[in-house]
């Protein structure tokens, strides 16, 4: 498979605070990309220099081979996000947010008017019409989600896209996530409920910044002799703070 | 220390909470789980008075509290699902803030928030002003504040969505060390590993009680087999094909890198599925919880929720 996103030397610096270290790598066109890492290892920093939301203090992102600071608008055809916590607007209902979302992603009365009623049978009825703040996260995720996949984008950044939600809504979610990839989308998806990437084509660990783990679920499992990913993130986290105490080096200050 | 008898609330046409009775007992740890939206953040919101209960009443103490929550309110540590930390103030400020406004001792509040800051990586985060956190950096700061400052009562409803799995774990620690301490918790989470290790267990369904009781009459009563299936193929195609299957669709899941066969009636279904491996094993809350959650939509009045 050919990479689809090359990342090189991706650096975000907060004031002094390193966010994300020069990091390097690649997603491939089809794959599903799990990108795993503890709260504030740079996850979303990560996510949002792609997408071009937050911007890159050094390095580079190439997608299809066009600079992602120079493509913006390019790249935002291609590309979908789901934010962490499905940023919709709380007080617009599911249609108004489809709406809203449409209509700034360019696309056109007709087509906005035909999302609406592609969502119909998907979402019960009176959820439709409630806003955002009143339903459950199950059903946020789902309008979330819709929304994300909207303009068709090649390309799908999911930022923690089953946090907070149920282990059914959850599972439900991973078989969309494959009829997806099946479709030949390529997709990005962090999470902290490892056992959802057990099946992702790769996996990546993200830590203080740094990739401290890359590689496929089965084979690096095998390699290290774990059972799980949950033992194999674990063990990755551990091990890196340990050689940092013992070095003293700490890539990240604040 | 708190009892529930026939709690209910509507909104609009909408049943969140339908006769719901329960106990929390003192100095356990009882957890409430349910998938969205089965009333369980309601339930919060009615003990801690922010929402007019319909019906029924709360004990606590063995006493009706009427329509006067101050007692309760000034007991209880509440971390509601969306917590609101004060933005410009440092990670180390928030904590003490909410140190202050329970009192809570200097020698005692050193202590744990060292051990807070350092377990859940917050340390190097500490002079952070809040606004400028990771959204689990936040979540955990919140968490950080309620233990910190826990009363008697700790109320958390969802308090690790976001949560990075290391600092989930510590968590459940300072959550059992708590308990040692004397203080009874009340948790909601979706997260059933989390709650393996609680006294008692709730479990809601569309704002209804399908089981309750002490963990272990639980597990001891819990009537079906549970396997473990490595499948042969690819998992979802897999998934896909069997959930047409009326023999298993109610009875298969996912779990990690394995198909999860939940046998409830005496014939075995296992050989449907393409298998590299098969083991049986104890059943986990997971398989537990989903199981009643099956059942119940299978049979609805087929169930005794209670245990007790």
């Amino acid at each position: 498979m050919p990479a689809l996103i090359e990342i090189k030397d991706l650096t975000k610096k907060f004031g002094h605070f390193t966010a994300v270290n020069a990091i390097n790598f690649s997603i491939r066109q089809g794959e599903i990309l799990g990108f795993l890492g503890p709260n504030g290892a740079g996850k979303t920093t990560t996510i949002k220099m792609i997408n071009g939301l937050l911007k890159i203090s050094s390095g580079q992102v190439l997608i299809k081979g066009l600079d992602a600071r120079k493509n913006r608008r390019e790249i935002k055809k291609i590309t979908g996000y789901m934010s962490q916590k499905f940023s919709l607007y709380p007080l617009l209902t599911s249609l108004e947010n489809i709406e809203f979302f449409g209509g700034i992603s360019g696309l056109s009365r007709h087509n906005i008017q035909k999302k609406k009623e592609e969502i119909q049978p998907l979402i019960p009825r009176p959820i439709l019409t409630q806003k955002i703040v009143d339903i459950p996260p199950g059903m946020k995720q789902k309008i979330a989600l819709f929304v994300c996949l909207m303009t068709d984008p090649e390309i799908i950044l999911l930022d923690e896209p089953t946090s907070g939600v149920d282990p059914e809504v959850r599972r439900n979610f991973w078989m969309e996530i494959y009829q997806l990839k099946k479709s030949g989308k390529t997709i990005l998806v962090s999470t902290h409920n490892l056992d959802e990437v057990e099946y992702a084509d790769r996996i990546i660990i993200i830590h203080r910044g740094n990739i401290i783990l890359e590689g496929e679920p089965s084979e690096l499992q095998a390699r290290q002799g774990k059972d799980s990913i949950e033992a194999l993130f674990k063990d990755a986290i551990i091990n890196y703070d340990n050689q940092l105490s013992r070095t003293g080096g700490a890539e990240c200050s604040d | 220390m708190i009892e529930t008898k026939n709690l209910s609330k509507s909104f609009k046409d909408i049943k969140a909470v339908r006769d719901v009775s329960f106990r929390i007992p003192t100095n356990s740890i009882t957890t409430i789980a349910g998938a969205d939206g089965s009333g369980k953040s309601t339930i919060f919101k009615m003990l801690m008075g922010l929402i007019k209960k319909d019906a029924g009443s709360i004990y606590l103490k063995n006493e009706d509290i009427g329509s006067d929550f101050n007692q309760i309110t000034r007991l209880t540590g509440y971390m509601p699902e969306r917590f609101s930390l004060y933005p410009d103030l440092r990670v180390e400020e928030n904590l003490n803030f909410y140190a202050d406004i329970h009192q809570v001792p200097r020698s005692r509040r050193e202590k744990l928030k060292q051990r807070l800051l350092e377990t859940t990586g917050m340390i190097q985060f500490k002079n952070r002003r809040a606004r400028a956190l990771s959204g689990g950096m936040k979540q955990k700061l919140a968490l950080s504040s309620i233990l910190l400052s826990a009363p008697e009562l700790v109320l958390l409803d969802e308090p690790t969505t976001g949560v990075d799995p290391l600092s989930r774990i510590e968590f459940s620690n300072i959550i059992k060390d708590l308990k040692q301490e004397g203080k009874t918790i009340f948790i909601s989470t979706p997260y059933l590993d989390e709650a393996e290790n609680s006294d008692h267990i709730i479990f809601l369904k569309e704002g209804k009680i399908i089981k309750k009781g002490p963990m272990k009459t639980i597990r001891k009563q819990f009537p079906a087999r549970i396997f473990s299936v490595l499948p042969r193929g690819n998992i979802y195609e897999i998934m896909d094909q069997m959930h047409r299957h009326p023999d298993l669709k109610n009875s298969i899941y996912i779990r990690g890198k394995f198909i999860k066969y939940i046998q409830v009636s005496s014939k075995n279904h296992l050989d449907l599925l393409p298998a590299i491996s098969v083991k049986e094993e104890s059943p986990k809350l997971e398989d537990i919880f989903l199981y009643y959650e099956r059942q119940s939509t299978i049979n609805p009045e087929g169930l005794h929720a209670s245990t007790d």
